[in-house]
């Protein structure tokens, strides 16, 4: 260690880069005075560290509050991918079969309809657009959109009658992410990566992968932590350059250069430090630093797909311009989840309109064309999961914020309006019973019918994120965060059950 | 808190009930024996339900004798179906300690501190001690057995004052004066500069716009811009520095525009309700508007009161004594408010002319209405023709007509421009002299019934003892006089909650941490006060002197506590590891903005210009890209507007800086009391490999070059002798002291190896040694 007025000890320009003065990373947090899981294990990280956080930022011993944690009763599963169908995919010309819809087309019937262009009571019906056959031991119907997919059933749990608050992309979107229809509040993965905290500290805990054509309504509200400190957000992760902002130093600054400067800079705040040892935030940022520095190897390493073998590309349709960029985000996030990370969300369709499954206009067209892009990636994260061994402990969630009308928007094509009264999602993997279907919309998929569900028919968004924390050994009635004077929640003040006809 | 108990337990003064008891059973009982359910019978928020007969006919506290009390065999059981609580974690062993001694002292029972009315305490008498601020604070400090801190070195201390009241780093010129003067009036100048400082204003509106949950912004799809939000900003800026009297500032915020002959600042200031989250596409309207108001409630209780009245919607508070009645008599005060618009904002409800120089209040707003008036002459016309042309088609109208059509549509478009010249404020306005009912609506919902019974008044909460609320209608207005009347109330001297709210925030930006760490919530569950006798000194004294803060400040910076050093001390640590006692002064980082601004200073390019529409910091696209529409609504600034102080960046919700992100800005959605201090590799990505301190250390390389070969005038000096030059230079720049040889030398010895092993040129050798300056702790964390 450097002290002023020493020079004997002064830099040394041959110390090896990458090492710490020839210390281990272990010994040199040792005497930065405190790792984070160090401090984690001295049990400073109590449950009063938020609180204290919340009341008083400083003269609080550090304490990293992404340290894992142990979840409140064995989890099923460990990691989420949640594969985000953005602008709200049409249940009824995918996986929820509606015969009775078929013959319908073309006629007006009174049907109560609520969406972006307002309430109505009666429309004209749009048949399903694609046809339904029998897939699996289960004998799931699914459309002819999703071939692949369908040969998964009988490890998929479908939910037929989710429902949700909002028709309208903006607080619909805030709703699946967040639980509320207002922006502020954390989102699921935040609230997960809080309960449980990370086990890969090179990666962050919360990764967001978003469409090529762009974020979806709201922006960064969808991955925002609201309340809860900044650690807690989602980190944008590029499938393309650099995955992370700033995870790379900038050309005129080669690794050895800003090694040599984190060196330098090392030196120094260990110096800063000495006088002021008990101020643990002091060596935190100083291990911070070093863990950018591990960040910037390991995560283009994560996110590197030269390793995978050509069939396993093939197999996510990365030989295919439709399926090719879906495909590696989904291969990413099989390797993200080998890694630790905790909450991986893939957008299928960014931006407005048509560029994601926002079908107003011409459903075929919209759907064929999301549809064909994620239906072979989908079912090739499933495979893979399965065959690592992995989709046992990762819950693989697939949805959009809200489904489509079983009628025409307008008075000429097959443009569906929103549908926040009933539509499907559906769950696989950690914790989730396969071969499943619950809940019903009535027979023309307008609006849940069944069951009874807390209180309410069909199951709301809050009972989806009930069943995630749940799956991840988390008490959704329980995991509770001090804010604005009271115990917040992801499912609110109310309690919230689980979908326990889909466990496992 | 455990830390606390257990120190505490060990004493042999008598427990005490409002910092020991109280906060303990409204954290982990009251939500189940409380206001709003009293399960067992039991209710433990008040003397009579604690002590009185439970369904099972024993009694949980019996003063005097623990043996006979339920409580305490419910708390120390190990049986599932009897221990209390019985969800989350055991209460410690120090704390059950402690209820049992209460009751055996015979569980005193006292009004919750923060509700009791305010009286001056007496000052206790420490002797040698002149600031009344030390005698308490060493009162406490000698009672608990802590050692009287030393005093900071003056670098540090003029370090401190300066990030405090001004949020920017001090010039060396200020530093080098201040250690030269070595008057005992030394201090005391400094104080006085740095209160009369334009910067102070700019420091201490940022706390209030993180409170007040300021944004230019409304969040939701499409995040569209308030109008002229920025003039609020400004006005608080301009509050601030001119000492306006916190009642004032209250009464402005609160109600300005009822006031007689409203000047541009009160009408500017009521921008205050204008400021939340707003949804121009609801699901629900009806359950929009509610949530609309609900954040009104939320924010003005929080942050004018203390008190999470929020809370109280959709049943009785389960905390505190509050009913959901109180919460919807509350919410009558605002149910009149104007929303911000319907499909699209209103500007008959926003914005209001205002008279800027030269100008009256009058004339704007004749030539606006007179404006209005034409606009919509010609609009109306244009509107005929184009319906006779859609009726008859083009071929039928003649000539005459159509240019007739094109000239209109020019009128209405430089009538349209003359508008927008007019100066504007963003306001509050009513739907007229009659109030709106209030209901109270089962569980929140509104759309519950409204009956006539369960309809209310406005109403002040009466664990607070408030008179009645008088409303009175201004003359000539178009609103009720409501928001007046509790705009009063907050702001009378008689309400025991405003001043120590406020007084308490004072005292945290000072500190780093309130008396009361939750600043947000003086209810049942706050932190209890560390030196509850010295909150309500300092709150009488806000009251005594005006309500003006700048006294207030100046008692504290005086204080000998304030003037304390941060240096640890291992003793005094292990009896108060939190610093409750103040025994020392806690290092604190710097927060988002004052990084943010600090690197500028550094850099030499911070550009002091105050006031205005907001500017727009470079945002990497990479972070655009999350937009559903890229680069949509963030705007381009020439380089020196982006270098101005970041309180004057425009504040867009779903889109935020990145550096002012990483740092942990407040969240806009919601009422910010205290800034998280986050520590994270993000962070330290964003500070070495980041565009903004890549540009940055350029040019502040750039600066310390040229001061450092200015200074330099000796001829023959080597190249080396230069690095070494600026080196120092840039070291002195960046953290105002004097700086050692062997930093010198060890920064030369970078340049060297940056040169010489990784062929990095000189120039840019130096410049990544300047970045590696701004990446210091030393920079960012205040003794």
């Amino acid at each position: 260690m450097f002290l002023y007025g020493n020079p004997a000890m002064a830099f040394n320009p041959a110390s090896p880069r990458g090492s710490f003065c020839q210390r281990t990373r272990r010994e040199f947090f040792w005497e930065a005075g405190g790792s984070f899981t160090g401090l984690a294990l001295a049990g400073l990280l109590d449950g009063g560290f938020f609180a204290r956080q919340t009341h008083a930022a400083t003269g609080v011993p550090f304490a990293n509050p992404l340290a894992a944690k142990p979840p409140m009763f064995a989890p099923q599963a460990k990691s989420v991918i949640f594969l985000f169908m953005y602008g709200g995919p049409s249940h009824v010309d995918t996986f929820d079969y509606k015969p009775a819809l078929y013959p319908l087309d073309g006629k007006t019937i009174k049907v109560k309809t609520k969406g972006r262009g307002g309430e109505r009571s009666e429309s004209r019906v749009v048949g399903p657009k694609w046809k339904f056959k029998q897939h699996g031991e289960c004998g799931k119907w699914v459309s002819d959109l999703f071939p692949n997919v369908a040969t998964h059933v009988d490890d998929i749990a479908f939910l037929h009658s989710m429902t949700a608050d909002s028709p309208i992309h903006g607080s619909a979107m805030l709703q699946m992410n967040s639980g509320k229809i207002q922006s502020g509040s954390p989102c699921l993965g935040s609230w997960i990566n809080y309960g449980l905290g990370s086990i890969n500290e090179n990666l962050p805990g919360f990764v967001v992968m978003l469409d090529p054509t762009g974020g979806p309504i709201s922006g960064a509200k969808n991955w925002s932590s609201g309340y809860m400190p900044a650690t807690f957000q989602g980190t944008l992760l590029r499938s393309k350059g650099a995955p992370i902002l700033d995870l790379a130093p900038p050309d005129d600054m080669p690794l050895e250069a800003q090694r040599a400067m984190l060196d330098a800079l090392r030196e120094a705040n260990t110096a800063h430090l000495l006088p002021r040892s008990d101020n643990t935030e002091l060596a935190a940022r100083i291990a911070a630093y070093e863990l950018a520095w591990k960040m910037q190897e390991h995560a283009p390493e994560a996110v590197d797909i030269a390793s995978e073998t050509e069939e396993t590309k093939k197999l996510y349709g990365l030989d295919n311009p439709r399926t090719a960029d879906f495909g590696r985000r989904c291969l990413l996030a099989r390797r993200l989840v080998e890694r630790g990370v905790r909450f991986i969300q893939l957008y299928s369709g960014g931006a407005h309109n048509d560029d994601n499954w926002d079908a107003h206009g011409d459903l075929v067209k919209n759907h064929e064309f999301h549809a064909g892009n994620t239906d072979r990636p989908i079912a090739a994260l499933l495979t893979d999961l399965k065959r690592t061994g992995l989709l046992d402990s990762t819950l693989v969630i697939w949805g959009g914020e809200f489904g489509r009308q079983p009628t025409a928007e307008y008075a000429e094509g097959t443009g569906r309006d929103h549908n926040a009264f009933g539509f499907t999602m559906w769950m696989a993997g950690g914790g989730i019973k396969g071969g499943v279907s619950v809940g019903e919309t009535d027979e023309l998929g307008a609006a849940a019918i069944t069951p009874e569900h807390d209180g309410k028919t069909g199951f709301h968004v809050k009972s989806l994120h009930a069943t995630v924390l749940h799956c991840l050994g988390l008490d959704p009635n329980r995991l509770n965060y001090f804010f604005g004077g009271l115990d917040q929640k992801l499912v609110g003040v109310e309690h919230v059950s689980p979908i326990q006809e889909i466990l496992a | 808190m455990v830390i606390v108990w257990a120190a505490m337990a060990g004493g042999a003064e008598r427990v005490d009930f409002s910092r020991d008891i109280q906060p303990l059973f409204a954290k982990r009982c009251v939500a189940c024996h409380g206001p709003d359910t009293q399960e067992g019978g039991l209710r433990l928020d008040s003397q009579a339900g604690a002590t009185g007969a439970l369904a099972s006919g024993g009694r949980a506290i019996v003063p005097g004798d623990s043996a006979a009390s339920e409580i305490l065999a419910r708390i120390t059981s190990t049986d599932p179906d009897v221990q209390m609580p019985p969800e989350g974690a055991r209460l410690a062993p120090a704390q059950v300690a402690s209820i049992k001694r209460w009751i055996d002292e015979g569980a005193e029972w006292k009004e919750h501190w923060a509700f009791r009315p305010l009286v001056r305490p007496p000052v206790p008498a420490v002797a040698g001690v002149g600031n009344p601020i030390d005698a308490f604070i060493r009162a406490e400090l000698e009672r608990r057995g802590l050692p009287v801190p030393k005093p900071a070195e003056k670098l540090a201390l003029v370090r401190r004052a300066t990030y405090d009241v001004t949020g920017l780093p001090p010039s060396e010129q200020e530093a080098r004066d201040f250690l030269a003067d070595e008057s005992p009036r030394a201090w005391e100048r400094v104080v006085d500069r740095l209160l009369a400082s334009p910067h102070y204003g700019e420091q201490w509106a940022r706390h209030w716009l993180d409170l007040v949950r300021y944004a230019d912004t409304n969040s939701f799809e499409r995040d569209s811009k308030k109008p002229h939000a920025w003039r609020y900003r400004d006005y608080v800026i301009r509050s601030f520095n001119d000492d306006k009297p916190y009642d004032r500032f209250v009464i402005e915020q609160l109600a300005g525009d009822e006031l007689p002959g409203p000047s541009s600042d009160e009408l500017i200031a009521t921008g205050y309700y204008r400021l939340g989250i707003w949804d121009d596409e609801p699901a629900d309207r009806e359950q929009a508007r509610y949530d609309w108001l609900d954040d009104i409630v939320s924010t003005t209780g929080q942050v004018f009161l203390g008190l999470s009245i929020n809370c109280a919607r959709c049943h009785d508070h389960k905390i505190d004594p509050l009913t959901q009645r109180e919460y919807y008599a509350m919410l009558s005060f605002f149910e009149n408010i104007t929303p911000l618009g319907d499909r699209h904002l209103n500007p008959a409800f926003i914005e209001r002319p205002i008279a800027t120089e030269g100008t009256s209040a009058e004339e704007v707003s004749h030539r606006a209405q007179d404006l209005d008036r034409r606009r919509q002459e010609a609009r109306l016309e244009v509107a005929a023709i184009e319906k006779r042309i859609k009726e008859h088609g083009d071929q039928a109208i003649d000539d005459l007509a159509k240019a007739d059509l094109a000239t209109l549509k020019d009128r209405v478009k430089s009538l349209d421009k003359e508008h927008a010249g007019i100066a504007k404020a963003l306001v509050v306005s009513e739907f007229g002299r009659e109030p709106r009912p209030t209901h109270i609506f089962y569980r929140g919902n509104p759309h519950a019934e409204r009956t006539p019974e369960n309809r209310v008044e406005p109403a002040f909460p009466a664990v607070l003892r408030a008179p009645a609320p008088e409303i009175v209608p201004p003359a000539d207005s178009r609103t009720t006089g409501r928001r007046t009347a509790l705009a009063k109330w907050i702001a009378s001297p008689d309400n025991p909650l405003t001043a120590r709210v406020m007084a308490n925030r004072v005292w945290q930006h000072h500190f780093g941490r309130g008396i009361v760490r939750s600043p947000n919530n003086f209810g049942f569950a706050a932190d209890p006060p560390t030196h509850p006798k010295l909150l309500d000194w300092l709150a009488a004294e806000l009251v005594a002197s005006g309500w003006r803060l700048k006294p207030l400040h100046r008692r504290i910076l005086m204080s000998e506590a304030y003037r304390a050093a941060a240096s640890g001390n291992g003793e005094a640590s292990a009896k108060d590891p939190l610093n409750d006692a103040f025994w020392r002064f806690d290092m604190r980082r710097l927060t988002a903005e004052e990084i943010r601004d600090s690197i500028h200073a550094a850099s030499g390019v911070l550009n002091p210009k105050m006031f205005g529409p907001g500017v727009y910091p470079a945002i990497p696209e990479a972070v655009l890209a999350g937009q559903s529409r890229p680069g949509n609504g963030w705007g381009t600034s020439p380089p020196e507007e982006q270098a101005r102080r970041t309180i004057y960046a425009h504040v867009k919700r779903s889109l935020i800086t990145p550096i002012v992100a990483d740092f942990d800005v407040a969240d806009t959605d919601t009422s910010c009391p205290v800034r998280f201090v986050t520590t994270q590799p993000t962070q330290a990505l964003g500070m070495m490999n980041g565009d903004f301190l890549h540009n940055q250390a350029r040019v502040f390389a750039e600066r310390a070059r040229r001061e450092a070969l200015a200074a330099n005038t000796q001829p023959g000096t080597s190249a080396d002798d230069d690095v070494a030059a600026i080196v120092r230079r840039a070291l002195e720049i960046a953290l105002v002291r004097p700086i050692h040889d062997d930093e010198v030398m060890r920064g030369v010895a970078l340049v060297d190896v940056l040169e010489s092993q990784d062929g990095i040129g000189p120039s840019r050798a130096i410049e990544i040694y300047c970045l590696m300056v701004l990446n210091l702790n030393e920079f960012i964390y205040l003794d």
